[in-house]
């Protein structure tokens, strides 16, 4: 049976290709997950030059209401700085910022097919020979993405460049904003975590980064091999301290209960790993603040997925399922680098 | 458990209802219905303690805060409700004692703080 969004779809991209024809949209399903867009893969056909052709697409439309509240454009010009680089990303190829196609705004992308991006699968058992590779690459490419200059990327035309020594206010001020909006109750632990990130401040950022935003396992594409093909979910992208984007994927959450830095290997050898990519240093405290951070960060996240259920804004299940699994182990994060649990 | 549960399984309710229709796409039906069974299998951990632990946690919130924990009703939402009262004033009371350098009384609500997530804590708690 064919999905009701195929044919408004090929209308679309019918518009985007005025040199083809017999365009055909087919095999679109959506991909579980994606709390923050709704995301489908789909068959592209259609005749040009007198030859037919066939495409493997995904479409990343806007759900009601969402996860996490961010330009799609930002999202979408992200993908572009980096496709060719050392940074796998799909190719993007169209950004639809009207609501009048799809009922909400969307882009479209080349799918990188064939390869996997579950944690759960990735320590299930099948992949222990290769994950000291996946956590090669996984922090080489981090350190890629640190060291790239966003001015050169284009970046700063999308992005606000704060000042060095202004990007950790402006993170830390936007996500306790979204706790005095969303959360649907008193968060004792968390707020007692924004005092003391406030209390003391990290040092000034080493160089403006670009900054993914959610650089975790589980945001990655994988082969057998250990090999990564593609980053994706970079709806949190944004210019500001690399050490941020280090220390993301250090909130114990992401452990996923196996004590590793991202279930892969010890902390110090992700660290080392990141440094001779990036050409930077993690000092030790500075990074100590990001990590904390990053675990309010997580917080108003949960808090926030529960305030889109609860608003009815957007009643789907995945909308629960981070905020009833991870609330209270974020709490627990927060006491753990704390010193506290 | 947030959202509250009751209004979380009579959103289930109506998804598997709707889930049970022939024209839903297979790869969506089968996501929604997972997610389902990850959701109620929650609920089910949670279900027989939740009372217990809203009113134990109610209780020492109102020792350590020189309150009264009101169980007038032990339905789970007014336990709820209780339970968030306690915890805005638990915030008043930690913002104070740091102010006031009063280590001792920091400790103490460390303590209940992280005795609160032992009480919360899943069987599936990645921490």
């Amino acid at each position: 049976m064919s999905h009701p969004l195929e044919p408004r779809l090929a209308a679309y991209v019918a518009g985007r290709l005025p040199a083809a024809s017999d365009v055909a949209v087919n095999a679109l399903e959506r991909i579980s997950g994606g709390a923050s867009r709704e995301t489908y893969r789909f068959r592209l056909t259609y005749r040009e030059a007198g030859q037919m052709h066939e495409r493997r697409l995904i479409l990343r439309r806007d759900p009601p209401a969402s996860l996490i509240d961010t330009e799609r454009r930002v999202e979408f010009e992200a993908y572009r700085a980096f496709h060719g680089s050392a940074v796998p990303v799909p190719r993007m190829l169209w950004l639809e910022e009207a609501d009048a196609a799809l009922d909400h705004p969307f882009f479209i992308a080349e799918e990188l097919a064939g390869f996997q991006a579950s944690p759960q699968m990735l320590f299930a058992g099948g992949y222990e020979a290769v994950l000291r590779t996946v956590a090669e690459r996984k922090w080489t490419i981090l350190g890629e993405i640190a060291r790239a200059d966003p001015r050169a990327l284009g970046l700063t035309s999308v992005m606000d460049a704060p000042a060095l020594d202004a990007c950790w206010r402006r993170e830390l001020d936007h996500w306790e904003a979204i706790f005095d909006s969303d959360e649907a109750e008193p968060q004792p632990i968390a707020r007692a975590a924004i005092r003391r990130l406030r209390a003391h401040p990290p040092p000034p950022a080493q160089k403006l980064s670009v900054v993914h935003g959610d650089y975790r396992t589980g945001n990655f594409l994988y082969d057998d091999a250990g090999e990564i093909h593609g980053v994706l979910d970079w709806e949190m992208a944004h210019l500001g301290d690399p050490l941020e984007d280090l220390a993301w994927g250090f909130n114990p959450i992401w452990e996923f209960g196996r004590g590793l830095a991202g279930g892969l290997v010890a902390q110090d050898e992700a660290i080392a790993i990141w440094q001779s990519a990036s050409g930077l240093v993690a000092d030790p405290a500075a990074l100590h603040w990001w990590i904390l951070f990053n675990c309010v960060k997580g917080q108003g996240i949960w808090v926030g997925s529960a305030r889109a259920f609860i608003d009815g804004g957007n009643r789907e299940p995945i909308m629960v399922y981070p905020a009833w699994w991870l609330l209270n182990a974020q709490d627990r994060a927060i006491l753990k680098v704390m010193g506290r649990l | 458990m947030t959202p509250e549960v009751p209004s979380v399984l009579s959103e289930l309710a109506g998804l598997l209802v709707r889930n049970a229709a022939p024209d839903v796409p297979d790869a969506e039906r089968a996501s929604a219905l997972g997610l389902s069974s990850m959701l109620l299998a929650l609920a089910a951990e949670v279900w027989d303690g939740a009372a217990e632990r809203l009113v134990q946690e109610n209780r020492a919130l109102a020792v350590l805060l020189d309150d009264a924990a009101s169980e007038a009703s032990l339905n789970l939402s007014a336990l709820r409700a209780e339970n968030a009262r306690l915890r805005a004033r638990l915030i008043e009371a930690h913002i104070a004692a740091e102010r006031a350098g009063d280590m001792a009384r920091e400790e103490a609500i460390w303590t209940e703080l992280r005795a609160s997530t032992e009480r919360r804590k899943l069987s599936v708690s990645p921490v």
